[in-house]
């Protein structure tokens, strides 16, 4: 979705940049979200070991020592799988939160352009996939197809579609209705063309606040699955699956969850301020209406 | 523990010193020498864990231990398992039983043991009912085959009768009578509701009565005052459902619960911090863990490559990071203190690389990759990911496939397994092991598909074996057939480390299940 | 204003028909099933076949799905698979676990984060504001069950102030009290910065509004404008969004469970998907979403009857 940031001018881009460092909020937003995504883009050069290499013998260690957070029961480094963790949940909530803005856009830009009958229908369905709690929704899915990264791509995309759609229709439907909208539309401009060259670019805007403010919430929800067992694969190093091996070890070491839960809490926060600064630059009169 | 041993003899005892020995103990018991067991029998409550729900209070329905804790309690059988370090029985509602010859057993009941809810004494139509009606297709019992080769129980007087066998059958004294399919439950109760239970017994006789059960939350047992044998020690159980065995430790520390099994991964810390007032012990466990291979699946056809994975696996490091020290490497599927236990396992317990890397050029394999299924349980994931890196060191990429229970458990019956890492439970004796490796128990239980007619006529004579030592000697021949097959290398049989409160005096099994009836206060 | 809340009612009835027609397909695809789970290792293809036929699974699926819609307007959610109780009563059972959870968890998150609104909206931009500003927005996406994670390592693990597992005993409030302290931490938490900020955006807009100008001009005490009129008007989002927000209460609800090994409908769904309980997993997310249905319908019913733009606007 940093892409789409970059589709308006690149002045504006830069004042949006502009904006952000100079709100403290947005500056410590922005600082957290690169440390994270550099330490993962970087993961294998940062990462003092193997984030999957045994080593039995050394297994459960405290932190300090050649172990900057430990060693979980195997005797792998946490630091390295707190590193490499970073991956993973970006690898998920990348392709998850594109996807969802991607069909998000299709189905709300139909809802809020098309027919009534069809509108219906698509706020009907929305509805329908909001009102299963996410985590049951998942859970049945993932007993369905089998616990792996793709699925909880997939299922958690298809949950977040709605919050998507929704505020795209919503846009949609009061653009339709603006002035300059009505008078294209009298110069027989097609509905395609309409729909590409000025309602998308004024419904992007909020999309992206929106999946600033949506990271977090899919980084939780993949780590959570991952807790209970039905998100990565092992040995492939997941906060979650630090977590489900920290709960489990809990009172013979402390930090294993320490370890797999302060980057979860540091993405969520960095990731929040981002798009509250963002919101603001972007779109003041949405103030107070994200969130949840 | 200071409780008389009057009903006591070994499993393992040659067949003819044994019927002595049940005859004496029969002559013993029938003049009444009953002590009471408890002299503080003083009261109070008992709070203990379990770690599922109940299935069923019908003992044609009991899903196994955790049911059966509690029916050992509520209902009598003709023997029970006796508490103790080694594994033997001892007389409860029977006053006698001998093994007459082969395949008669005769029986006679105290006359002393009514049930409850005015369903009258307990007599031998009941056992003849109770028995019976396990082996009855029509019930569909899941215990059927507990009963073996049982073809009917004759009625020989009011308390007197004689159980007949098709055949010689040895487990029975391990494994039947003092077990599951061993309760007996009232004829005329069972009638009254339609011949079968749920979660509610309709009648009971033993020391305790069942008192409620709150579902996924706890049971409740209490003294049954009618109890005319030795009296318990407590006025009221409390059985918790408590699934999580690190949740039963917390709540044990808290002085929630007075006795559970703990984890193993608490063991080291529970020894070096021990709790106050609290004893820890560790007792060995008759469960199984094995890899296995399935050997209709081509990718594994190759014996050298199945010979190779069983040389490249490191059993001790899975003891070290699975099982936190507290758990000993197997030989086989027959734990130690059962007949044909192995001393030592074919293919040893540390890796040989060299030799697995050997046989891995001799099988002319290369870039072999497989997957192994495991059942989604913490133990299971860390022992899966060290065969993963042990086998990556043989050139063998390992693919770990997680499962629930549900889809784990149907995994026998897909042809396309790969390989796999199973748990059995046991019961204290060889038999129930070998039955689930026969031919017939392939893509059932025999999940890899191991077919060996050796092995299957060892299970068929010696469950009727009479000579122990011959017995011994021909079950750990067929744990050699199993291992030279190549498609199993056996890891462990994990341990049972309980942890009680000083006020409470454990009876367990010498496996560490707990036979609440015996549990006395200190 | 009858006729939006029957059309209100008549699509939540819509909803959750397509919620449960949709669950009963996902549910049937899943591979595993329970009669291998429940009958065990030594079943016959015979008690298979006879359990199957007892619990309708031969039969196509549009009957089941027939069946189940006509016997849950009856209230008869089917039987448990193990334990042969109905499920209506196994999930009646655990609701109030779970009820209780998000109830107590939201009640304490609303006093705290409308007091802490309140006074930012009243003390805008001074340094307190700006604190709860920054506090509301850093607690407010933070996984629940991570707090729940710390919580259990800090207080019931190492400082041992709290229980660290169950619902405590029943009949004994102060225990069951206890036990809830934690696990509503653990949820609520998130929600405390989420009102406060809420509270402190719509207590803004209103005392910006006509009428509190007119009651200040009057020379009404500010306690009065604040509390007597302000706050009744800035409360109403947040009625609105703890309605909505009732699934991530629920999703939040069951990873707490989980970790505090409490009873409630998130362990029982837990369970019954692993052990292929077809009917109480049916149960059970049946009633997350009547729970989660009903609280969004009567959130926009209440909102409606306070505030009438939102009627015209539909």
């Amino acid at each position: 979705m940093t892409d789409a940031g970059l589709q308006g001018p690149r002045s504006e881009l830069g004042e949006i940049l502009h904006h952000l460092v100079r709100d403290p909020l947005g500056l410590a937003g922005l600082i957290i979200v690169t440390v994270i995504v550099a330490s993962a883009a970087f993961a294998p050069w940062i990462a003092p070991y193997d984030p999957i290499a045994l080593n039995v013998p050394d297994r459960l260690q405290g932190p300090g020592g050649a172990h900057l957070l430990g060693t979980d029961q195997l005797g792998r480094d946490t630091f390295s799988r707190v590193i490499w963790g970073g991956r993973v949940a970006l690898q998920v909530a990348l392709p998850t939160i594109g996807g969802a803005i991607f069909f998000g856009l299709l189905l709300g830009m139909i809802a809020g352009y098309g027919p009534r009958w069809l509108d219906s229908l698509i706020v009907l369905l929305f509805d329908t996939v909001r009102s299963f709690p996410t985590v049951m929704f998942a859970l049945a899915v993932v007993a369905l197809v089998g616990p792996s990264l793709n699925t909880v791509i997939i299922v958690i995309m298809a949950t977040s579609i709605p919050t998507y759609g929704r505020v795209v229709r919503t846009l949609t439907q009061s653009l339709r209705e603006a002035e300059f909208i009505s008078a294209e539309r009298s110069l027989g401009a097609s509905t395609a063309r309409i729909m590409s060259v000025h309602i998308l670019p004024n419904v992007l805007g909020p999309l992206v606040v929106l999946a600033a403010m949506d990271i977090p919430t899919v980084v939780g929800l993949e780590a959570g699955l991952s807790f209970l067992g039905m998100g990565v694969k092992p040995p492939t190093p997941s906060w979650g699956s630090l977590l489900n091996d920290g709960y489990n070890l809990i009172r013979n070491t402390p930090w294993l969850i320490v370890a797999g839960g302060m980057p979860l809490i540091l993405t969520t926060i960095g990731f929040t301020f981002l798009g509250e600064a963002l919101r603001d630059v972007v779109d003041p009169k949405l103030r107070g209406k994200g969130g949840k | 523990m200071n409780r008389p041993t009057i009903a006591w003899t070994r499993v393992g005892l040659p067949r003819r010193s044994f019927l002595k020995g049940a005859t004496a103990l029969g002559g013993l018991a029938t003049t009444g020498l009953m002590l009471p067991r408890a002299a503080h029998a003083a009261g109070g409550t008992l709070k203990t864990r379990t770690y599922a729900d109940i299935r069923s209070m019908d003992p044609a329905f009991s899903q196994g231990v955790v049911d059966e804790e509690i029916q050992a309690a509520i209902y009598n059988k003709l023997i029970q398992y006796k508490p103790g370090r080694e594994w033997g029985w001892e007389l409860d509602a029977a006053a006698m039983v001998e093994q007459a010859d082969d395949t008669h057993i005769n029986f006679a009941l105290r006359d002393d043991i009514g049930f409850t809810n005015g369903f009258g004494a307990m007599t031998a139509e009941d056992v003849k009912f109770s028995f019976e009606r396990i082996i009855d297709d029509a019930l569909e019992s899941t215990n059927k085959p507990d009963w073996g080769p049982l073809d009917h129980v004759e009625v020989t007087g009011e308390r007197t009768g004689t159980i007949v066998l098709k055949n010689a059958f040895q487990p029975l004294w391990s494994i039947t009578l003092p077990y599951i399919a061993g309760n007996i439950v009232s004829k005329a109760a069972f009638e009254s509701v339609g011949g079968k239970i749920d979660t509610q017994p309709v009648a009971t006789s033993g020391p305790y009565l069942h008192a409620g059960w709150e579902p996924k939350q706890k049971t409740t047992l209490k003294r049954n005052p009618d109890w005319k044998g030795e009296a318990v020690a407590f006025d009221e159980i409390q059985i918790f459902h408590i699934d999580d065995e690190k949740a039963a430790e917390i709540a044990f520390e808290a002085g929630e619960i007075d006795f559970t099994r703990v984890s193993l991964d608490s063991v080291e810390r529970l020894k070096s911090n021990p709790i106050q007032g609290a004893t820890l012990d560790e007792y060995p466990s008759l469960y199984y863990v094995w890899v296995g291979m399935n050997l209709d699946n081509p990718k594994l056809a190759n014996l050298k490559l199945r010979q190779a994975i069983q040389y490249a696996i490191d059993v001790p490091s899975i003891m070290a990071a699975a099982y936190f020290g507290a758990a000993e490497p197997s030989t086989g599927i027959i734990a130690p203190g059962l007949p044909g236990h192995r001393d030592a396992s074919l293919t040893g317990v540390n890796a040989d690389l060299e030799k697995a890397q050997a046989l891995m050029a001799e099988s002319g394999e290369s870039g072999v990759s497989l997957a192994i299924d495991i059942l989604n349980k913490s133990a299971n994931v860390t022992a899966a990911q060290i065969i993963q890196a042990n086998l990556a060191a043989i050139g063998i990429t390992l693919e770990i496939r997680l499962h629930e229970g549900a889809t784990f458990w149907e995994l026998g019956s897909n042809e396309d397994l790969e390989l796999v890492l199973n748990r059995f439970s046991m019961t204290p004796d060889p038999y129930y092991a070998t039955s689930w490796f026969i031919a017939e128990q392939a893509g059932i239980w025999n999940w890899e598909r191991f077919r060996n007619d050796e092995f299957d006529a060892i299970h068929l004579a010696a469950q009727s074996e009479a000579d122990q030592a011959k017995r011994a000697e021909m079950y750990a021949r067929a744990q050699d057939l199993m291992e030279e097959s190549g498609a199993y290398k056996f890891l462990t049989h994990e341990a049972t480390p309980v942890i009680y409160r000083n006020s409470v005096i454990p009876a367990l099994r010498p496996d560490g299940l707990p036979l609440y009836r015996y549990f006395g206060a200190a | 204003m009858l006729s939006f809340i029957i059309k209100r009612i008549g699509l939540a009835a819509v909803i959750t028909a397509l919620a449960v027609t949709a669950l009963f397909l996902i549910i049937h695809m899943i591979p595993g099933d329970p009669v291998s789970t429940m009958l065990g290792p030594r079943a016959t293809p015979e008690m298979r076949t006879a359990l199957e036929e007892r619990m309708g699974l031969d039969r196509p699926l549009i009957v089941q799905i027939a069946l189940f819609f006509g016997n849950m307007l009856r209230g008869d959610l089917g039987m448990d698979v193990f334990s042969n109780r109905p499920v209506t009563q196994i999930v009646l059972g655990q609701v109030p676990y779970t009820l209780g959870l998000i109830l107590v968890s939201i009640s304490w998150a609303a006093v705290l984060g409308v007091a802490l609104g309140c006074y930012s909206a009243v003390n805008r931009n001074s340094l307190g504001d700006r604190l709860t500003g920054v506090l509301s927005v850093s607690v407010i996406a933070v996984p629940a069950f991570v707090v729940a994670l710390y919580s259990l390592l800090v207080f019931a693990v190492k400082l041992q102030w709290f229980p660290a597992i169950g619902a405590g005993e029943a009949g004994n409030l102060g225990d069951q009290l206890h036990h809830l302290v934690l696990p509503s931490l653990a949820i609520g938490l998130s929600w405390v910065g989420y009102i406060a900020r809420l509270v402190r955006a719509s207590m803004l807009e209103v005392l910006g509004e006509g009428h509190i100008r007119t009651a200040r001009a009057f020379g009404l005490p500010e306690g009065r404008v604040v509390f007597g009129y302000a706050l009744r008007l800035a409360i109403l989002p947040t009625v609105t969004v703890i309605g909505v927000g009732m699934g991530f209460l629920l999703s939040a609800a069951v990873f707490t469970e989980i970790v505090f090994s409490r009873p409630g409908l998130g362990k029982l769904v837990i369970d019954s998907i692993t052990t292929r309980n077809y009917p109480v997993v049916m149960g059970s997310v049946l009633f997350s979403t009547l729970i989660f249905v009903v609280s969004t319908t009567l959130a926009d019913i209440i909102n409606a009857i306070l505030d009438p733009r939102i009627r015209a606007g539909k």
